[in-house]
């Protein structure tokens, strides 16, 4: 006699055909799992995002013009003479052009001048920089003279903290900084816009800090490698106006941990 | 099966896989973009380019992972399998959704510059020397690449035109991808994150995945599909006849490496290779359906006898010449051409 053939009874799932009964309710639970766990991670890394704090676009505060005196350091930066409510005359603004760019080439001619600067304001915090508009209108020679304040020494510091594309720090983007924004605040620093040094403890009552190469130029190259990593580094700080500027000596950045 | 191309042949099951995964990921995408906004309150909201760009990254990792979790959790366990049966239309899905990510991305980090934004994408961080500010970007396109062949390329037609062993092969790329996405992830945004509920949601995903997969390969190698024995003549045995049963096979690895399945149909049997013409699936772990073996995964079939697939399909398996002595099954490891027809052996 021959012996029983075996069965096997294991549902046999064929994609044309209906799917065997033993196996609807399995899949069914696992399909649901799946719409479950999708929405279920949307939820937990939607909702675990950051503060990126309250740097933004000022388009509430409507346009600003005032008017100052230009020094190049080599970035633009505008000591303000004639302000408004919100902009008081005493002030130093930072400067940059519309998107990634600055105003060097804009100001440049008007170095040591008084002009009229208008546009929006970007602010975070103490930190504040005038987008002014196109042409003449943006930046244009005003009568009368004036020469910049005379800058003050604060001597050498040693700093720990970020640099930063000073606009997209103060609200062109939120989140504006941080490693993941590197590449987006390098291509603003090549296109001029001024960088920003965010230190970790106020140096004379301020964290931001306009940073500098060692000579008083631009951004050093190599200073590329550190943009967006918390670094401590060492240079001399001075006042310019009401806003503090550091030289910073690239020898001396370390990574911190 | 493929007669003619056609973009899709699409069944009811199909429409039900991708109505599931088109739920999850808008279900996943909904929230993230509507809801978690109510919920965090900021002060100031994040840049909605940033908050898309974001949402389209993490489910498309998201989904990368449950496409990486399917494969092993059907070795497993094979009432996973028909999740594996329409996989592709959710890897086509993945691609788009990674690639909203990377034009949120580029269109918002890498515009407005005077610097053409691909270049710009390439060339604004080249801190390539290290590790914390390592330009994690070239990760993520190196990714969506990937996926982008992997997309391209998931129609039968390339599955035909590239033959299936180098289609697999190219298809492997998705571990590539994921390790990929893995340290795009890793080296760019958690590690900026204060809040680390993300961290240890995205460390334990691929922690889910690597595990897995070390899972099925341990379970493989336990339960994995037994040796030959070797007989005289240069056959091998392969089981008790008996063990097999009705409608579907056993399998055994031969001396070079391949796999023969010996199905059983009413007292008879017959051998072909263990390699679906398709896509390789396993055909002896499917089984035969009105004389037609049919395949696991995607249900191609064959006429047990020759291997051929039914007209008017093309598709075609070597088969094996068999015998049966005291109730053990022998079989000649030389396989036959594909598509040989060989006499079904009674038992
Ligand atoms: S591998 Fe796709 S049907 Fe067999």
């Amino acid at each position: 006699m021959k012996p029983p053939v075996k069965k096997d009874t294991t549902p046999f799932f064929v994609g044309y055909f209906k799917v065997p009964k033993k196996l609807r309710s399995f899949l069914l639970i696992a399909g649901v799992a799946v719409v479950a766990f999708m929405t279920a991670f949307g939820l937990v890394s939607g909702a675990s995002q950051d503060d990126p704090g309250d740097g933004a676009f000022r388009f509430d505060y409507g346009r600003q013009t005032v008017t100052g005196v230009i020094e190049l350091l080599p970035y633009p930066l505008l000591h303000v003479t004639e302000g408004n409510d919100r902009i008081k005359p005493g002030h130093t603004l930072m400067l940059t052009a519309q998107g990634k760019s600055g105003v060097f080439s804009r100001a440049e001619p008007l170095e040591g001048q008084k002009v009229t600067a208008s546009g929006i304001i970007l602010e975070r915090g103490a930190l504040n920089m005038l987008q002014v508009r196109g042409g003449a209108r943006g930046l244009g020679p005003a009568e009368g003279s004036g020469a910049p304040p005379v800058s003050e020494p604060l001597g050498r510091w040693k700093l720990a903290g970020e640099i930063c594309d000073g606009k997209c720090l103060a609200g062109a983007m939120r989140p504006g900084r941080g490693i993941a924004h590197k590449a987006c605040a390098n291509l603003c620093l090549l296109g001029d816009i001024p960088p920003v040094f965010v230190s970790t403890k106020p140096v004379d009552g301020s964290e931001f800090l306009m940073i500098l190469g060692k000579d008083g130029g631009p951004l050093p190259a190599i200073a590329y490698d550190y943009v967006a990593q918390f670094i401590s580094l060492e240079g001399d700080v001075s006042r310019h106006g009401d806003l503090l500027v550091l030289r910073m000596d690239p020898a001396t950045i370390e990574v911190m941990k | 099966m493929s007669v003619k191309y056609i973009p899709v042949q699409w069944n009811k099951n199909k429409w039900w896989y991708d109505g599931f995964m088109l739920a999850g990921v808008v279900g996943f995408l909904w929230v993230f973009l509507y809801v978690t906004p109510e919920i965090l309150s900021h002060e100031r909201p994040i840049n909605p380019q940033i908050h898309n760009a974001r949402a389209f990254g993490a489910c498309a990792f998201f989904m990368m992972t449950i496409i990486l979790c399917i494969g092993p959790l059907a070795r497993l366990d094979k009432r996973f399998l028909p999740l594996l049966y329409n996989r592709r239309h959710f890897g086509v899905m993945t691609a788009a959704v990674a690639l909203t990510h990377f034009s949120y991305v580029l269109n918002w980090y890498f515009a407005f510059s005077g610097t053409n934004k691909y270049e710009a994408l390439l060339f604004s961080n080249t801190s390539y020397g290290q590790l914390v500010g390592f330009p994690f970007e070239a990760f993520g396109i190196f990714a969506l690449l990937c996926l982008l062949i992997l997309a391209a390329t998931s129609h039968d037609f390339w599955l035909k035109f590239l033959t299936a062993p180098v289609w697999k092969r190219i298809h492997y790329l998705i571990y590539f991808a994921y390790a990929a996405v893995v340290a795009h992830v890793s080296l760019g945004v958690l590690q900026d994150q204060q809040n680390h509920l993300f961290t240890v949601v995205f460390v334990a995903s691929a922690f889910t995945v690597a595990g897995l997969h070390l899972l099925a390969f341990l379970h493989e190698r336990k339960a994995g599909d037994p040796d030959a024995v070797p007989d005289t003549d240069g056959w091998v045995q392969v089981c008790h006849a008996k063990d097999i049963p009705e409608a579907r096979a056993k399998i055994a690895v031969l001396p070079s490496g391949d796999r023969v399945a010996v199905f059983r149909l009413e007292d008879k049997l017959s051998a072909v290779s263990n390699a679906c013409a398709h896509q390789n699936g396993p055909l002896g772990e499917g089984k035969v359906i009105r004389c037609l073996i049919t395949c696991p995964w995607h249900g191609f079939q064959y006429d047990i006898r020759s291997g051929r697939s039914p007209a008017p399909f093309t598709e075609k398996i070597p088969t094996y010449n068999l015998a049966v002595r005291d109730g053990v099954v022998l079989v000649n490891p030389k396989a036959n051409p594909p598509g040989t027809y060989v006499e079904p052996v009674e038992v």
